[in-house]
């Protein structure tokens, strides 16, 4: 626990051994390593493949949940965490693919791919106009600007009646092949795993590469022949058609999409879980995702079933109490988020050493924890 | 035809005149030297010509084009690189990614064919790593090859800067005190390097430096900055006679360099 303290200082007071992070770079597992690797990666992916078996029916939308908000902290992931920007109305770009879709099903009757589609394009309009703002202005003031258009979302556009229906909101059926629960959560999953994929790719070649270079600094990139305004608004764009799909995705969990399932509230659920999972890297922003999506229904069980203190007072209402105190822990103790915490298992996982990680999280712990304060 | 050229630059920060009628031409495989005491507007003078400032009033010509009204990047693409002051380099990746991200401009695939995965991006990013590894080389730097750069020495951080220019592959590289941090013996084999990427490279090279001896030392023709306009320009030993330099320099009365 102490060796992982504050990975930035102790890293620029201790000077690491130049043959020693060579070495670790070069570093292979043996034989019987890859298989340990192999076998615990392939146990992973079985339980969580049979995940909407095993949990009870009633939590089998839990699951779907879970998947959509993964694919959200992706989302943000890419904004806050790569490009290094402040979003604190996310939830408008979630949104508005939840009601594109709904609207593409319900009033276009278009068939349930060609939704999808809509809402990514409906995501990544909406993450333009923000983005366009963005160019302009920075920090504080470009968080001020994004809680506006969050609130703008929320309190006018989701409430336009002819596109959103009002407050009985917009029916958003699912796809004929995946109508039962389980079906729809395997759906979900199966979104979560490609979104993963395209994670990856974005940050093995070039475009991901050069957000993260502005991210850190702008002139270095341009005077590398970065087009900084280009790849600024291409993370924009990016991050809105993830959000936009998974709002299609999570309009389609209860089969309805209303304006009050979009609120602020939500926005800010949707940072602290990214910081909280560890900003900048997949594997943290995606479990966090997942804690906050099951978070509120934790809650209740937990009041539901013991009846001593603390759980006799805690309700499912206090999720951004928990929230807020998950994010002073992870801003004080542990900046790079579950992702720090888990360093070495996710590192043994990735067929490297199962080591403390000293700091040198990379992207993941450096440029990102000064973008996430707003 | 001069590669590098600026005509009568000047520029203004409220009512701070930063630059005044600046001047200067760098032949292709030139070593030019810029000297000047602090605050005598060397790096605004590179923020000029590499486009983070427009000047108030004059032009910047790269091989014979105005490109006074084009964005930084587009004149790197031009060839252009330069360093920093405050070394210009991506903090949170580690040396050879930022060598990697470096050649950004000679990168040739697509933003789709790169997130899709591509055979021919796998490709082309085995070679992007090779470059970097063959750079790293060059600059006698492959020990530190996956350092993350939080955490260098300063003096490996600056040499780490230049490998990252060099990675772009720049005609003119443009050094803002390279030398910085760094002892004597390490400046004249900095220097000695220097000449190397002329002759090895085809490079031009535009140096700031306050090291005086290295730049007359170094450089084909030196320009010397006071108070935001030129004092003299002028072959090393013209500048080392000139009682105007020694004085701005080494202060009233000085009459040389030495």
């Amino acid at each position: 626990m102490t060796t992982t303290d504050q990975p930035t200082e102790t890293h620029e007071q201790v000077e690491p051994p130049v043959a020693f992070e060579a070495d670790e770079a070069d570093w292979r597992p043996s034989r019987e390593g890859v298989i340990a690797r192999l076998v615990a990666l392939g146990a992973l992916v079985v339980v969580i493949v049979a995940i909407p078996h095993l949990v009870d029916d009633v939590y089998v939308n839990l699951v779907s949940r879970v998947a959509v908000y993964g694919i959200v902290a992706l989302s943000m992931n890419v904004l806050v965490g790569y490009a290094g920007q402040v979003s604190l109305g996310h939830a408008a770009f979630f949104g508005v693919g939840a009601f594109g879709s709904a609207y593409g099903l319900a009033e276009m009757d278009v068939p349930w791919p060609a939704a999808v589609v809509l809402a990514a394009i409906t995501g990544a309009v909406g993450a333009i106009v923000l983005g366009a703002v963005a160019l302009r202005l920075q920090g504080l003031y470009l968080a001020l600007v994004t809680i506006s258009y969050g609130l703008f979302a929320e309190r006018t556009m989701f409430n336009i009646r002819s596109l959103t229906g009002g407050g009985a909101g917009q029916e958003a059926p699912r796809p004929s092949f995946f109508e039962s629960d389980v079906q729809y959560a395997y759906l979900c999953l199966g979104f979560l795993a490609l979104a993963l994929l395209f994670d990856w790719r974005l940050v093995s070649s070039r475009s991901g590469r050069s957000i993260q270079a502005l991210r850190d600094d702008e002139r270095v990139a341009a005077s590398w022949g970065v087009n900084v305004t280009g790849y600024k608004l291409l993370a924009f764009i990016i991050s809105g058609v993830l959000a936009g799909i998974a709002g299609a995705l999570f309009a389609s969990i209860n089969q309805v999409a209303v304006a009050p399932d979009f609120g602020f509230s939500l926005s800010l659920t949707f940072l602290v879980m990214t910081v909280v999972g560890g900003i900048g890297n997949r594997w943290g922003v995606v479990l966090g995702g997942a804690l906050f999506a099951v978070l509120p229904t934790l809650l209740d069980r937990a009041h539901e079933n013991f009846h001593f203190f603390p759980f006799s007072i805690i309700e499912a209402t206090w999720e951004p109490a928990i929230g807020a105190l998950l994010l002073l822990l992870t801003l004080i103790s542990f900046p790079g988020g579950l992702a720090q915490q888990l360093g070495p298992v996710l590192g043994w996982l990735q067929f490297r050493k199962f080591a403390v990680d000293h700091g040198d999280a990379g992207p993941a712990t450096a440029g990102g924890g000064m973008g996430a304060r707003p | 035809m001069a590669i590098l050229e600026t005509d009568d630059v000047s520029i203004r920060f409220g009512g701070v005149q930063a630059l005044t009628d600046v001047s200067f031409a760098v032949e292709k495989a030139e070593i030019v030297g810029i000297l000047g005491p602090n605050g005598a507007g060397k790096t605004t003078f590179f923020n000029c010509i590499n486009g983070f400032y427009s000047p108030s009033a004059g032009r910047v010509h790269l091989h014979g084009e105005d490109v006074t009204d084009l964005k930084p990047e587009e004149r790197a693409k031009r060839g252009l690189g330069r360093t920093f002051q405050q070394v210009g380099l991506v903090r949170s990746f580690t040396v050879i990614e930022n060598l990697i991200v470096a050649q950004h401009k000679s990168v040739k695939y697509g933003l789709v064919a790169g997130l899709v995965g591509a055979p021919w991006v796998l490709e082309e990013e085995a070679e992007l790593r090779r470059r970097a590894l063959e750079v790293l080389d060059f600059m006698d730097l492959t020990e530190h090859k996956h350092s993350p750069v939080q955490g260098l020495p300063y003096g490996v951080l600056k040499m780490v800067e230049v490998a990252a220019v060099l990675a772009t592959d720049p005609e003119i590289l443009m050094l803002d005190e390279p030398l910085a941090g760094t002892g004597p013996e390490e400046g004249q084999a900095f220097c000695n390097r220097l000449k190397d990427m002329r002759r090895e490279l085809g490079l031009t090279i535009v140096m700031i430096e306050h090291h005086v001896p290295l730049v007359l030392g170094t450089s084909d023709y030196v320009y010397v900055l006071n108070f935001g306009s030129l004092l003299a320009e002028g072959e090393p030993d013209e500048i080392r006679g000139n009682a105007d330099v020694a004085e701005a320099y080494m202060g009233e009365g000085a009459t040389t360099l030495d």
